[in-house]
């Protein structure tokens, strides 16, 4: 502007000046001299009149000038701003965060993506490289470094990195980082600029992926994916085999990939199944069946097939998911088991009979030896002698009969699960008790102690808890200790759902270490009393059982022995 | 005290015993018996041939059943007996079981024949006899 101020004012001197000088030579060359004086004059005008035209064209060539320049500048301005609003908006539709290094001074610029993605406040962002550095996570940062100055030093154009920045609350992002060097003439690199891009998102579904293929690579279960055919009535074409597929059916997945699933199932000889497998097909529903399959090797195995639609985007049905697992191993056990199963029920069933059979072989005799002892009873006999042997005689076939008798109680107890129960009144059982046994209580004259008020009633079968308690009652007058006024208490208490019965007496007890797992097993006897069985205890615990309730012992040798029952009190169990 | 009563059971000392027992309690006065429920079948088809002769003749008012019998036993012989009709020759005879069986289930089925009164455990005792007289008169 200046220049040109001070080149117009030269201009417009040398034109004046120039102007003045041709006037004055003309003058006096061509000019008389009387007349030179108005010709003076004349040129004097002239000049005057020149100078300002000459001034007023300077003038508006420079406005001229200055105007255009302006419009220039208004333009340049323009862009510049446009390109500035572009760039913006290209950041924000990126979700790039941009920054521009100045690698001879060092100097850093962020821009507001720093803010807006990584929730750094713009006071915390310090401008320069060291900042950049430290927000890079330390595994990544000197892989990242030495790329980034290899890169500068080579003067390649484009660089691209991934590696991991901090955000402001310390966790870190996954990122794609793009740059590219600024150079002078001379080639000397002198600015950077570069666009950070996250892809946390992307890089967490790339692990997610990786892991969801995993599960598909690495499972025991076969997995074949099938894509549905455009082709009407053409079947779907096998898309991916997992590796189990190859393992459970020979077929490497290379020989399968891209065929038609039909060569598949005619190699499965699923053919029985082939029409309901169409049915099912069609209706593209999720189905599970079991199929007796074909390995490549021609060997046969069971296999439970999940046959899954998947939909894509448009919700149309696309794919068939396929998951297969080798049974056979299962299929075989099944079968073992179900045979094993009624074997069992069959040999139960024998047993069962055997012993119904057996107890009655056992007791037709026995009661014809019996009856005839009572039709014996009824004669006189004179010969002492006689006399002894019939009593001896008769003593063994009481005895053989209870037995036999006790063992068909417990054959009918084991036999019938749902016994009848009805609402029954402790003390009145105690008390029938009582009178079976008044022989031995008479002989004994224990101390018995009743605290039934608190449970009063249960729901039992009569006969049955009317043996228990007379079992119970029995051994504590037969086992009781000599030596000691015998004490029995009873008691009755309700616990909840529960009517709990304890049984406590004072005799010679039993020795619980060395007896345990046997005081309640059949044929098991404690104590060599002349009249014991060792069948009581098992019996009781059998009816105890068929009626829902448990039954346990404690004992100490030489102290006593209490039996603690629990019955629940619903009717229905 | 019955006029005449039929035991059928395969062991002959069963019926030796129930003879005795009932002679000694004096519960009839005549005992008929069988070796199994074709024998028995036999007798009443022998009854209903004389019955035909001579309408006088002495029935069996009662009768006591074994079960486990060979060649006829006495769940056989009581479906013959209810099927073919013998009830209307001896609608008076009354059948008690008296067996030695266990089973819980041979007593319920004993209680679908109505001419069964009754299911009693071996052996036969006098006291059996009486309180089964005295129940019933």
């Amino acid at each position: 502007m200046k220049s040109f101020f001070y080149k117009s004012i030269v201009i417009y001197f040398l034109i004046v000046l120039i102007l003045a000088l041709l006037s004055h030579y003309y003058i006096i060359n061509f000019i008389t001299a009387n007349n030179q004086l108005s010709y003076s004059l004349f040129f004097c005008i002239l000049l005057i009149i020149c100078s300002p035209i000459v001034l007023i064209t300077i003038i508006k060539l420079n406005n001229k000038k200055n105007n255009d320049s302006i419009t220039n500048l208004k333009r340049i301005n323009k862009e510049l701003y446009e390109s500035n609003e572009r760039y913006d908006i290209v950041a924000k539709a990126t979700s790039d965060t941009i920054w521009d290094w100045d690698i001879k001074t060092g100097g850093f610029i962020w821009n507001k993506g720093i803010q807006g993605i990584f929730g750094y406040k713009k006071e915390d962002v310090r401008e320069n490289l060291q900042w950049w550095f430290e927000k890079i996570h330390p595994e990544d940062s000197l892989k990242m470094s030495v790329k980034l100055y290899s890169f500068i030093e080579q003067k390649t154009e484009k660089w691209q990195d991934y590696y991991r920045f901090m955000c402001a609350d310390g966790t870190y992002k996954y990122v794609f980082d793009r740059g590219f060097l600024v150079m002078d003439d001379d080639r000397n690199v002198v600015r950077m600029i570069g666009a950070i891009q996250d892809i946390t998102k992307q890089k967490e579904e790339e692990q997610r992926l990786k892991l969801l293929e995993t599960v598909i690579t690495q499972t025991k279960d076969t997995v074949i994916i099938t894509e549905i055919s455009d082709i009407e009535k053409e079947l779907p074409k096998i898309v991916f085999v997992n590796p189990a597929f190859t393992k459970m059916t020979g077929f490497k997945s290379n020989e399968v990939i891209g065929k038609n699933a039909n060569i598949l199932m005619n190699k499965f000889s699923v053919r029985n199944d082939i029409k309901k497998l169409a049915e099912v097909l069609k209706k593209k529903e999720e189905f599970t069946f079991e199929a007796l399959n074909k390995r490549k090797n021609n060997e046969q195995y069971w296999v439970n097939l999940t046959m899954i639609p998947i939909t894509n985007k448009d919700n149309q049905h696309s794919h068939w998911i396929s998951i297969q697992r080798d049974i056979s191993v299962e299929k075989e056990r099944e079968k073992e088991r179900e045979h094993l199963i009624s074997e069992l029920t069959q040999n139960n069933k024998d047993l069962k009979q055997f012993s119904y059979i057996t107890s009655h072989n056992l007791r037709a005799p026995l009661s014809n030896l019996t009856g005839l002892l009572n039709l014996v009873e009824d004669i006189p006999i004179e010969n002492q002698e006689l006399k002894e042997i019939i009593s001896g005689f008769s003593k063994s076939t009481h005895q053989l009969n209870e037995t036999i008798n006790d063992l068909v109680n417990v054959i009918i107890i084991k036999d019938s699960p749902s016994i009848q129960k009805e609402g029954i009144v402790i003390k009145d059982v105690f008390e029938n008790v009582f009178n079976q046994l008044s022989f031995l209580i008479g002989l004994k004259k224990p101390i018995i102690k009743m605290d039934l008020n608190k449970a009063q009633i249960v729901f039992l079968n009569k006969s049955y808890i009317e043996s228990i308690l007379l079992n119970l009652m029995s051994n504590s007058l037969r086992y009781c200790d000599p030596n000691k006024q015998l004490k029995i208490s009873i008691a009755s208490k309700k616990n909840g759902t529960e009517t709990i019965i304890t049984f406590k007496d004072n005799g010679i007890g039993i020795d619980l270490e060395r007896n345990k797992d046997k005081v309640f097993g059949l044929y098991q006897r404690f104590h060599d009393y002349p009249d014991s069985k060792g069948l009581g205890l098992y019996l009781v615990k059998s009816q105890v059982e068929s009626m829902g309730g448990t039954i346990s012992i404690d004992s100490k040798v030489g102290v006593g022995t209490t039996f603690t029952i629990t019955f629940k009190n619903n009717k229905d169990v | 005290m019955y006029n005449k009563i039929l035991c059928v059971d395969d062991d002959p000392i069963t019926l030796m015993l129930c003879k005795k027992v009932i002679e000694k309690s004096d519960f009839s006065k005549q005992i008929d018996t069988a070796h199994n429920g074709e024998d028995a079948i036999k007798y009443f088809d022998n009854l209903k041939n004389n019955l035909e002769k001579d309408k006088n003749i002495i029935l069996p008012q009662l009768m006591f059943l074994d079960l486990n019998m060979p060649i006829m036993g006495g769940w056989e012989f009581l479906d013959i007996f209810s099927e073919n009709k013998y009830h209307d020759f001896f609608p008076e005879l009354k059948v008690i079981v008296l067996s030695s069986t266990i089973d819980p289930r041979d007593i319920e089925k004993s209680k679908s024949y109505s001419m069964v009164i009754d299911f009693l455990s071996k052996p036969i005792t006098k006291e059996m006899l009486y309180s089964f007289s005295n129940n019933t008169q």
